[in-house]
């Protein structure tokens, strides 16, 4: 097989050659690495956005977070608020929600973990004007129980980072919720 | 190139073809072939950090896009269980159903998306995020079997499991020849 010397920064070649020499040979390895690369263009995707997403999915699972399709989850859901009844259901879609505020506690971490894990929104938007904050999300018109669902767990997420709902509107594909700053936060 | 520049790099032989292609893949982006390749070895030296290789990154990047063009979405593990726990009692039976269909679907699409889709199939229960703490697959000329164990599901998270794996096996061409099924215990076999 025909050879080519590539250069590479010094930093990046001595840690490859470290790396290396604890799996075999230089060549071998940098072999492997550069046919991944390929593959990753073939693919269409870049290499750190792979790796984003990896630390994406650990951080999901330390965070308690399953992937499951939709359809089961809207599906369950249902049978549950037909069977359990609306209370009951939105307590616990609330109350998973508070945990979840304070597992993040913090209003700008919690926005990007929405972002992130919960891919099937066209739009999360958080905007904050004074003590208000308006809470925009839009999503997929998948089913009427799932909006009304989330839009308590996302209540109670923001009730844990201390604002109170005012008001909202939700129906299917949109959840549009206004809050306040909670006395004493 | 200036002495100070290459006094900060080193030259690395590596094959022929590939370095074309990367040279190729370099132009298309408009960066130096030189920026290009520091960007691979710095994935690749992040990669390792995360005690991972490129290629099970990768390989593990497309089961997560399997799961995406499946319509799935990450939901708190909390609420899962309590939808199923206060669900399967009642209605297990179509809860089965509902998991064994879905199974079927992505049965379907690995068929379509992978030359090797049963490897895919494994690779995608290992990786898949369901709390499956070891997956093994056996497989040789005329059955293929599967061991799930994981020590913190339910009976009924255990059943459902189960019926997704026979719904995505019998979209693969098999037929299910034996089944076993206990608490956080999954055993399946398959014929051709």
């Amino acid at each position: 097989m025909k050879r080519k010397l590539l250069a590479a920064r010094l930093d990046l070649a001595d840690k490859i050659s470290e790396i290396a020499s604890r799996k075999g040979t230089l060549y071998d390895y940098v072999n492997d690495i550069l046919e991944q690369a390929i593959r990753a263009e073939e693919l269409g995707i870049r290499l750190k956005e792979v790796l984003d997403d990896r630390w994406l999915i650990k951080t999901a699972r330390d965070a308690g977070f399953i992937v499951i399709p939709k359809k089961i989850i809207c599906e369950l859901a249902e049978q549950a608020y037909a069977k359990l009844g609306k209370k009951k259901m939105k307590k616990l879609w609330y109350e998973t929600g508070q945990w979840y505020g304070k597992y993040y506690d913090d209003l700008k971490e919690f926005e990007k973990a929405v972002k992130r894990y919960f891919w099937d929104l066209s739009e999360f938007k958080l905007a904050k004007k004074g003590e208000n904050l308006t809470l925009t999300c839009l999503s997929s018109k998948y089913s009427e129980v799932y909006p009304e669902l989330f839009s308590k767990f996302l209540e109670g997420a923001l009730n844990a980072l201390g604002y109170s709902l005012e008001e909202g509107e939700v129906s299917k594909g949109i959840i549009s919720l206004r809050f306040s700053k909670s006395k004493g936060k | 190139m200036s002495k100070e520049r290459s006094r900060n790099q080193k030259l690395i032989r590596a094959p022929a073809d590939l370095v074309s292609k990367l040279n190729e893949a370099a132009n298309r982006e408009g960066k130096t072939f030189y920026n290009y390749v520091s960007e691979i070895f710095e994935q690749a030296v992040r990669a390792y950090e995360m005690n991972h290789s490129l290629k099970e990154i990768i390989d593990n990047y497309e089961i997560l896009e399997v799961h995406k063009e499946a319509g799935a979405i990450f939901t708190p593990r909390d609420i899962l269980d309590h939808l199923i726990k206060k669900t399967y009692q009642e209605d297990g039976k179509s809860l089965q159903q509902l998991w064994y269909q879905t199974g079927k679907w992505y049965g379907i699409y690995l068929k379509e998306k992978f030359e090797d889709s049963l490897q895919a199939f494994h690779h995608l229960l290992k990786e898949g995020r369901w709390d499956l703490n070891q997956v093994f697959m056996k497989r040789n000329q005329k059955t293929i079997e599967f061991r799930c164990v994981s020590a913190f599901i339910s009976q009924e998270r255990t059943m459902l499991i189960k019926k997704f794996i026979e719904g995505a096996m019998h979209s693969l061409g098999y037929k299910t020849q034996e089944t076993e099924c206990f608490k956080g215990i999954i055993r399946l076999k398959f014929s051709p």
